[in-house]
């Protein structure tokens, strides 16, 4: 069993007991889902300027969450309010709020460096750094001073599927790797870190069908244990994986400028043959651009 | 104003969905010659229509083969995918439609070329394939406009080809003690049973016309539990 991490220690409130990370769906379905996210009317600003305006949504553990929408409508943007990556971007500023098992996730008490331990993230070009396969999973366990650091790079690996490919060469440069192999590398490298969520921005835009495939199935597996976000371009791979999928647009505001609204959000399955919105359902079908 | 796109996957499910109702307009056409086939015992033209029924075939492989092909290639969601789906339903219903008008045409020459047995019961064939003329034109109508209230109608006009149906099976009965005669009318009850069917199927018909506008599939009505509507979710 998969050690769940202590909110606690990052200045959360929540009891890890409460963090239920086993749970699947089908079993969650007769009672109130938990959510591990929970925003309220988000929004997040460039120099003053909203890239992504009063977002409300749930976001319920052991779920995969798919966000999209067409460029522009700041679902990147908003994806990364969740692990405060915007902190990183000088002139971004978010308001509302972000609870993360209903703590301030923008609390001053709150370390982001523990919030982005917590919530992991892989990106759409897959960034190994140019060290060996090993040296990869081992950076992150080592910085943060955690224990048991070969045998969480062994965990690691199978959980992200890799272990049977790389065991025997693990002192091997990752920039060796296949694209796909790669990206699962990123995700072992989210997971050696122990974290409770997995952000994915457009992880497989890089990557052919079989490796797509490869990290699709991967995904599947994981929210077994994890809660997974994913934005993604492929209205297809979103049909394919996620449980829940929110779709924004881009909206020009009174000031004739560009911002990003959620327009719907609900089962995928609903979204995928009977969305509520006129507008969703010509996104999704592709009739419009 | 949004760029619109995909305007050729546009243009082919239009196209496709013409191609399918079209099949309706061929049922018509059966459905007619087999009415008179059976009136006036013409076995030529139960031959032609049974010969004819080749041409409804080829439309439900043709458009049938090619909504595949959509369902593959374009990736179709949300109501797309429910007309492609109801298409495919629509397209089945239509090929037992003429299945039932050639089953008809292949009792006639059993019938015999003597006057009808019992002119009650004839004239109550006929009246159930008009009806059923009237059954299918509406259904076609229903699913060209996207009527859910004109396709729930179906139900109504339906009634009156099962009440035609009960009719002529009492007529049936009482004919039974006849030796002479209780063949023809077995004959006849077998027709009258094909045009029942073509009835039902209109009404299966108006049923799709309900998933592609609501995304909910609902029975009309509960063959097995008449009286109660049966609904589910939609389940594509």
């Amino acid at each position: 069993m998969r050690q769940v991490p202590d909110p606690a220690a990052a200045g959360f409130q929540t009891p890890a007991a409460e963090i239920q990370t086993t749970a699947r769906r089908t079993e969650q379905a007769a009672g109130p889902r938990k959510n591990v996210f929970e925003l309220r009317d988000v929004t997040v600003a460039y120099n003053g300027k909203p890239a992504v305006a009063d977002v409300t949504m749930d976001i319920h553990h052991n779920d995969i969450t798919a966000l999209i929408g067409p460029s522009g409508c700041g679902k990147s943007t908003l994806i990364r309010a969740l692990n405060r990556m915007n902190d990183l971007i000088p002139a971004a500023s978010v308001s509302g709020q972000v609870l993360y098992h209903g703590q301030d996730l923008y609390a001053s008490a709150v370390d982001p460096v523990e919030v982005r331990k917590r919530i992991g993230m892989v990106f759409q070009k897959p960034n190994p750094f140019p060290k060996s396969i090993k040296e990869n999973i081992a950076f992150g366990p080592k910085i943060l001073g955690l224990g048991d650091v070969e045998e969480r790079i062994e965990q690691a690996l199978r959980r992200a599927a890799l272990w049977d490919e790389v065991k025997d060469r693990l002192a091997d440069n990752a920039y060796g790797m296949s694209g796909g192999q790669q990206q699962r590398l990123c995700i072992a490298r989210c997971l050696a870190v122990d974290p409770d969520v997995i952000l994915m921005d457009e992880p497989c835009s890089a990557l052919d069908p079989i490796s797509t495939g490869k990290i699709e199935d991967l995904m599947l597996e994981l929210k077994k244990e994890y809660s997974i976000v994913i934005v993604t371009h492929n209205m297809q791979q979103a049909a394919r994986v996620s449980d829940r999928t929110a779709f924004l647009i881009v909206e020009l505001d009174q000031a004739e400028a560009r911002q990003g609204r959620m327009i719907e959000y609900d089962d995928t399955e609903k979204m995928f043959t009977n969305p509520s919105d006129k507008r969703t359902e010509d996104y999704v079908s592709g009739k419009v651009g | 104003m949004p760029e619109e796109v995909r305007v050729h996957y546009q243009e082919e499910l239009e196209r496709l969905e013409k191609r399918a109702l079209e099949g309706l307009d061929m049922v018509v056409v059966s459905l007619d010659r087999t009415m008179e086939a059976a009136e006036h015992a013409d076995v030529e033209l139960a031959e032609l229509v049974i010969a004819d029924d080749d041409r409804i075939d080829g439309r439900y492989l043709e458009v049938h083969q090619e909504l595949i092909t959509l369902l593959a290639t374009q990736s179709p969601v949300a109501t797309d995918l429910r007309l492609i789906s109801a298409l495919l339903h629509v397209m089945h219903g239509i090929e037992r439609m003429g299945d039932q008008c050639v089953n008809i045409c292949k009792l006639i020459p059993l019938s015999g070329n003597e006057p009808p047995a019992d002119e009650e019961m004839l004239k109550r064939i006929l009246m159930m394939g008009k009806q059923d003329r009237t059954l299918t034109t509406q259904a076609k109508r229903a699913f060209e406009t996207r009527d859910v209230e004109l396709a729930r109608d179906l139900v109504h006009q339906d009634d009156v080809v099962d009440n035609l149906n009960r009719e002529c099976f009492q007529i049936a009965i009482e004919i039974g003690d006849d030796p002479d005669r209780r063949e023809w009318a077995m004959t006849m009850m077998l027709a009258a049973r094909s045009l029942e069917r073509v009835g039902d199927n209109a009404v299966d018909i108006g049923e799709q016309v309900a998933f592609v506008v609501t995304g909910l599939f609902q029975e009309f009505e509960d063959a097995s539990h008449p009286g109660r509507v049966a609904t589910a979710d939609a389940q594509p």
